[in-house]
């Protein structure tokens, strides 16, 4: 982690695990976003106070971001996985290669985080009628485990991050 | 009984129960990969007179895709039938089901969400006052005086993968973490106030690598084919369906792994002197507990139960944990809690009259004579069984 990172987070995230693979090789398959998800959920949950809740809860919100990534990303490069942790935070970045209407489509979906109506927003995705929006699932990560959610620009990528607290649950 | 499955999920309609249950992982990427589930669905609410329940409570993971599906189609059948209730029961165990799906009681006030929770079991909650925690420790060290050299003929080696289901405060898993140092423990209970004392009780201990785990033994989220090891103490003889809970054990244990239980025969507690007024007592006991539908001399039946489950190689012996195991004050001291419970709370719920609790009590107290009379014997028996799942 650089230093960069430790001063814009406030604190020091250790690392747990990373995978990375080509984006076309991950885009190949529908069934790379639950498997990664379940995975990455296994092997970080076992020492949470409740490791089997634990799991659930962070596949669930890990597969949605991948999701999103599966269906919004560029043609060629590295996605990149990581997940680190401080106490009860964790921390996922993915770095997704894009080209400018992906960029622009992040962008948009982050700050549209911002508002006071987020909940509301995300209720009407919800129900709407017709194909589902592609940003539902960062609506839900914000809504539903109250992540906090970013984006930093790179050269023909971003990097997405998230920082989530399960412990005790959602429900 | 109507069933649909797919690689990993499977729905199911009880006409029975007007119930609609999804079970596994229901991740999709199109729409029209949820077909046969949609179809399902759109019958199922065709044959429903009433309510319609979606049960949900071993639906692991779900999408938003999948559930803007499912939602598309709860509400848009609410809005055609306007005398159709709509029921969604989840569990608190998944984490993340019951937010999710309150958001559909939003959409339609003749949805509701309810959530299937700690009362599981709730015939249990005499024993898990926190007043009986200390004997439930005392228990645990006077069994496992037994236990741990009765457990290595039943499969209990080094190294394992060990599930401890029904932990209750988690000290077996604690004393099995000890001396047997597993590859991994999971203990898993339903009671949030037991898991909590297990778990300050392991980091007063500075014990790490047991895996404290909130869940329903009958119907777990553990996979499939996991544990090397699967024990079972004290609890099939607590729930009224104890078929259910080996079921699960079963399914979690790996082929060629073992399943461990200890039950009672509680009339089979004795002792001597005054031996018939504490042999009253504790048949009294048993009908007690089956009052309230636990059958407490389950003991013996423990082979039977794990051969109808599909176990093989079945192993069955017993031990008596008497006064002469250490300190005979130790004996006296549970049993002065089981009177406690079974005839302060249990007997006067179920309206015992006075004259027969006095007599039940007299047996509890006669029992610790026996048990600490410098000539006395006082005894409690268990049965252990194991079963082997078949490769």
């Amino acid at each position: 982690m650089s230093q960069a990172d430790v001063t814009r987070v406030g604190r020091c995230f250790a690392p747990l695990l990373s995978i990375d693979l080509d984006i076309a090789a991950f885009a190949s398959n529908w069934s790379y976003c639950d498997r990664l998800s379940s995975y990455f959920a296994r092997m970080i949950s076992h020492d949470r106070t409740d490791s089997l809740l634990y799991a659930n809860l962070f596949s669930s919100a890990f597969n949605e971001l991948l999701e999103t990534v599966f269906r919004v990303h560029g043609v060629a490069g590295n996605l990149a996985c990581r997940v680190s942790r401080q106490a009860d935070r964790d921390r996922i970045e993915l770095t997704v290669p894009c080209g400018e209407s992906e960029i622009a489509f992040y962008q948009d979906a982050i700050a549209g985080l911002a508002g006071e109506d987020i909940e509301d927003r995300y209720r009407a995705a919800l129900f709407k009628e017709g194909p589902m929006e592609a940003s539902v699932g960062l609506l839900e990560l914000a809504v539903d485990y109250g992540a906090d959610l970013s984006i930093e620009v790179m050269p023909k990528a971003i990097r997405l991050v998230a920082e989530l607290s399960l412990e005790g649950g959602r429900n | 009984m109507s069933d649909m499955g797919s690689p990993t999920f499977n729905v199911r309609y009880d006409e029975n129960n007007q119930e609609f249950s999804i079970i596994g992982s229901m991740r999709p990427r199109q729409v029209d990969e949820m077909d046969g589930c949609t179809r399902l669905l759109t019958a199922s609410i065709a044959l429903v007179k009433g309510t319609f329940y979606v049960n949900v409570k071993r639906l692991l993971r779900l999408n938003n895709l999948a559930f803007h599906t499912l939602a598309t189609h709860l509400v848009k059948a609410c809005e055609e039938r306007p005398e159709l209730r709509i029921s969604i029961v989840t569990s608190s165990v998944v984490g993340w089901s019951t937010r999710k799906f309150r958001a559909l009681q939003e959409a339609n006030p003749r949805i509701a969400v309810e959530e299937y929770d700690s009362e599981f079991y709730p015939g249990q909650s005499f024993l898990e006052e926190g007043c009986f925690i200390p004997i439930l420790r005392t228990q645990t060290k006077m069994t496992w005086r037994h236990e741990r050299d009765i457990l290595p003929r039943h499969g209990m080696r080094k190294g394992l993968a060990i599930a401890d289901i029904c932990c209750g405060i988690g000290d077996f898993a604690v004393l099995v973490h000890k001396e047997f140092d597993p590859s991994r423990l999971v203990a898993l209970d339903h009671s949030q106030s037991s898991l909590d004392y297990a778990r300050k009780v392991a980091g007063d201990f500075g014990i790490q690598g047991i895996e404290y785990v909130y869940g329903d033994a009958a119907d777990m989220l553990l996979e499939d084919n996991q544990f090397d090891l699967v024990t079972c103490r004290h609890s099939l003889q607590i729930f009224d369906r104890p078929e259910l809970i080996l079921r699960e054990l079963y399914r979690i244990c790996k082929p060629g792994g073992r399943v461990y239980v200890t039950n009672e025969k509680n009339s089979h507690c004795l002792g001597e002197p005054r031996a018939e007024s504490i042999q009253w007592t504790y048949t009294e006991v048993a009908r007690l507990f089956a009052h309230f539908g636990m059958d407490v001399e389950l003991g013996p039946k423990s082979r039977r139960y794990l051969l109808d489950a599909g176990f093989d190689d079945v192993r069955m012996e017993s031990f008596m944990v008497t006064n002469m195991d250490g300190d005979p004050q130790d004996f006296a001291d549970i049993i002065q809690s089981w009177e406690n419970v079974y005839a302060g709370q249990m007997s006067v719920q179920r309206g015992d009259d006075e004259t027969f609790n006095a007599r039940l009590r007299q047996g509890f107290q006669d029992h610790i004579f026996a048990a600490t009379h410098p000539k006395g014997y006082a005894g409690w028996p268990i049965w252990v069984a194991s079963g082997r799942k078949p490769q």
